[in-house]
């Protein structure tokens, strides 16, 4: 093979701004943008089904993001590689590899890129969801309406809900997984770059289009867009079917690459036995990416269709029936709940054995764990319609496969204890997050055992109940273990070391401030408040206060953490060891940061990653010889 | 430094990966890419019994529903023979016989065109549209997404045939300096002889597309049949 390496020539002024790059990306979104608005003007002078007596076009606003969509991907040069092939150009595999900064804001096809370009992207969104939260929170201070009318205060809820269901999809995945899985196994980079790559341009195009929302009057409907609210909805139900629609496309996407990745790129002597819990975790999650998420974008089909070509999927009156989007939307949205959770519970069993500094508990129980979690999610959907008017008869059995779930997430929760039990135990910011995990994730299954059973969930539904429990799952099983990532891997990703004292002051005032806000809504639910509505009765507005401060108090404990990266990542660049937590993982054993090309030759696994304490042999070795 | 990396360079490194490896995950993608299209059209199938059991307001068939079944089958039998010829390519170029490979793939490729063609004619010639009932919906929303999949699986044959074309002269299986890489300061190529990957590319859509005629199949007996 030809080597040789020609240096680009370096454009000065303004043409650095030609080029595939986010500037021409949003560039092209625009002018796509238009193109759609006036194209599906054209397509029909009014619009449909409820809409023609309002003037509004639904086909021209689809139209206007759709086309946005495919100039911002072609802006950043995702147009180029396909139109090669159509040309006959054989494969490749790397783009925009070893340039300077520009690379984080264009296709790149470097895992390492792609994984910090995550974590930046969702960092934006989630502070986005965020805010929002705190909106709500504000809003809720008082029992009567004070800053937003129902309506508005509706959109608010939806848009929170679906910013962080949708975005936070990814939170592990994209980040994490990314970065470390292929450093992991031994692997110079994913299986299909260019799609790693474009898994992340599309949900950041998604989060934008989620965004506009506002501008098109919102949406009625909560993150789960039910029937036939969502049909009789007005254009902001658009944005929220092209948003998750999007979100869907790219889970599929990543699910598929993860997968591919971990089942064929693993280097010599990665046996199944010896893969690390986090990539079992990433693995069960993927399986699951791949096979709900185009439950979803179908469901979200149908709903376009009915909202632009007339068929009615939805509407009882003409052969259709909202039930269909309740039933599918749940086939999707139950194991969207474990592809949160799954990688969580794969941090924190990756990170317990390096903070015990003894051997992970139970490896194969709970790998076990991991794969039942992933196969009864499937099972369970339907105790989300328990009081929705579905046949009786078909209660039990989901409220037994419900609770069945337990049982192989009691097997995680036994390997992490277990592998804590009389371990060296070193308390530092990762694992303090991690013990967190268990403490929020247990009152979060706990509070679950009320909802999946029958009697219970008919008093319970629809209130602040279920709203607590799900924020002390997701928010308390999947944000404190991406904390706990953060704090693990940033000295990998970036070289330097995060400031100990801050990250200690931001996991207390966190963990406090978490379940000071989240634990009286137990108590709020139980008194009937509730959800999605803007009033409430006067009797709660002491509780309701309490909750809205913890929450304020909440918001502020991430400033912490934002000031805590930009103190120590900008100002003080304190480089890192490394290895700072003396893991015997394989990512620690690479330079920090990881050169371009991970690995110069690659490694054959020769032990086990959670060999604390034992005189077992490294965990790679470099073969001697040429590259492999 | 560490022991397993050492130095800081970067394309003489990650140039010449194997062939094999880029196969391999091909044929994972293939099949990974399959379970999701289940997936996606259980969907359909579930909306198809579901809304037929329910028969709302009546409206699940009103008596002018009817697809063309003539149509609905030659796009079937379209896509099923697309599937059969793709299949016979792939054994000719495992032994070597590219021109026929060639040959049954622009075949291939002609047969999936006019399945999309004529789709597109019986959507325009039946006298029902999507908003007569739940039957009507299912048909529309099927049958489009099923085209939508086809068209992406065309794409996919046609890159396989351009390159095949492309370098049909090129005694070994390495482009000239500078077409295999997707940064146009490379000179260099990121894989070993990335023409050789022309066979795993069509193991992968052989399977991938068996499977598409697959659904064909079951939308057929589906939406025409029951």
């Amino acid at each position: 093979m030809t080597d040789e390496f020609v240096p680009p020539r370096k454009r000065t002024g303004w043409r650095r701004l030609l080029g595939y790059n986010l500037l021409t990306a949003l560039i092209l979104a625009v002018v796509g943008y238009y193109v759609g608005w006036i194209a599906g003007h054209h397509v029909t002078g009014k619009s449909v089904a409820y809409f023609s007596d309002i003037d509004q076009n639904d086909i021209s606003v689809f139209l206007a993001y759709i086309l946005a969509v495919i100039g911002f991907l072609l802006g950043l040069g995702f147009g180029a590689y396909p139109f090669a092939r159509v040309r006959g150009y054989p494969p490749s595999l790397r783009e925009k590899e070893s340039e300077g900064i520009g690379r984080y804001f264009s296709l790149c096809t470097d895992h390492k890129v792609v994984g910090i370009q995550y974590l930046f992207g969702i960092g934006v969104f989630f502070f986005i969801g965020g805010v929002n939260a705190m909106l709500i929170r504000f809003e809720l201070l008082r029992p009567s309406m004070q800053a937003f009318p129902a309506g508005q205060y509706l959109t608010l809820v939806g848009l929170h809900g679906t910013m962080m269901m949708g975005i936070m999809s990814s939170a592990i995945l994209g980040p994490f997984a990314n970065y470390v899985v292929p450093l992991m196994i031994g692997a110079r980079r994913m299986a299909f770059p260019r799609i790693e790559s474009l898994t992340f341009w599309i949900l950041m195009a998604a989060g934008t289009v989620l965004a506009t929302t506002v501008f098109f009057g919102g949406f009625p409907t909560g993150w789960t867009g039910y029937q036939p609210l969502n049909d009789q909805a007005n254009a902001g139900m658009d944005s929220y079917i092209v948003f998750f629609a999007l979100v869907g496309i790219s889970m599929t996407l990543l699910g598929l690459n993860m997968i591919a990745t971990i089942v064929t790129m693993r280097a010599p002597g990665l046996t199944w036995s010896r893969l690390p819990i986090f990539c079992w975790g990433v693995l069960s999650t993927a399986i699951l990416n791949l096979l709900a998420a185009p439950v979803l974008v179908a469901v979200l089909g149908m709903a376009m269709l009915d909202r632009t070509a007339q068929t009615s999927f939805f509407l009882p009156s003409a052969g259709g029936s909202p039930y269909l989007y309740e039933n599918l939307f749940w086939v999707f949205g139950h194991p969207e709940v474990y592809i949160l959770a799954l990688p969580g519970m794969g941090i924190v069993l990756e990170l317990l054995p390096v903070f015990a500094r003894k051997p992970l508990w139970g490896y194969r129980l709970a790998v076990s764990g991991l794969l039942g979690v992933t196969l009864l999610s499937w099972l369970v959907w339907q105790h989300h319609l328990f009081v929705s008017g579905i046949n009786s008869d078909l209660r039990p059995f989901y409220m037994l496969s419900t609770e069945l779930i337990s049982i192989p997430t009691g097997f995680t929760f036994l390997c992490g204890l277990m592998t804590l039990w009389r371990g060296q135990i070193r308390y530092t910011v990762p694992l303090l997050f991690c013990l967190a995990w268990f403490f929020n994730f247990l009152i979060g299954g706990l509070s679950g055992v009320f909802l999946s059973d029958v009697p219970s969930d008919t008093t319970t539904h629809g209130s602040f109940f279920s709203m607590a429990h799900f924020h002390y799952t997701i928010m308390g099983g999947l944000v404190f273990a991406f904390f706990a990532a953060i704090y693990f891997w940033v000295p990998k990703m970036f070289g330097l070391q995060l400031n100990e004292r801050l990250g200690k002051i931001h996991f207390w005032t966190m963990f406090i401030s978490f379940n000071s806000t989240f634990a009286p809504l137990f108590v709020i639910g139980f008194l009937d408040q509730p959800r999605r509505a803007v009033t409430y009765a006067p009797s709660l507005q002491f509780l309701n206060d309490w909750v809205s401060i913890s929450a304020f108090v909440l918001g502020a404990s991430m400033l912490v953490f934002v000031g805590n990266l930009v103190y120590s990542l900008l100002f003080v660049r304190l480089p890192a060891p490394a290895n700072p937590w003396d893991s015997r993982s394989l990512e620690w054993q690479l330079p920090s940061p990881v050169p371009v090309h991970n690995f110069d030759r690659i490694p054959v696994i020769a032990g086990d990653p959670y060999d604390y304490g034992s005189a077992a042999p490294p965990v790679a070795v470099v073969p001697a010889g040429g590259v492999s | 430094m560490s022991e397993v990396t050492a130095n800081e360079s970067a394309y003489e490194i990650v140039e010449s990966e194997p062939a094999e490896l880029l196969g391999r995950n091909l044929g994972s993608a293939g099949h990974l890419l399959a379970s999701a299209t289940a997936f996606f059209f259980l969907a359909f199938v579930f909306a198809y019994f579901y809304l037929r059991s329910l028969n709302n307001a009546g409206m699940w068939r009103p008596n002018h529903v009817h697809p063309s079944i003539t149509l609905g089958t030659i796009v079937t039998a379209l896509v099923a023979a697309a599937a059969l010829v793709v299949r016979l390519g792939l054994a000719d170029q495992r032994v070597g016989r590219r021109v026929q490979c060639r040959t049954k793939g622009a075949i291939a490729l002609a047969l999936g065109v006019a399945a999309v063609v004529l789709q597109i004619v019986e959507w325009e010639s039946i006298d029902f549209g999507p908003a007569s009932g739940g039957y009507a919906s299912v048909f529309f929303g099927w049958t489009a997404a099923l085209m939508l999949f086809l068209l992406g699986t065309i794409y996919w044959l046609e890159t396989l045939l351009a390159t095949a074309y492309r370098y049909r002269n090129v005694p070994h299986n390495n482009p000239p300096p500078g077409e295999a890489s997707g940064d146009r300061y490379r000179t260099g190529h990121d894989i070993i002889e990335p023409l050789s990957l022309v066979t795993p590319g069509l193991e992968a859509l052989t399977f991938y597309w068996s499977f598409l005629a697959g659904i064909t199949v079951l939308a057929w007996v589906v939406l025409y049949l029951l």
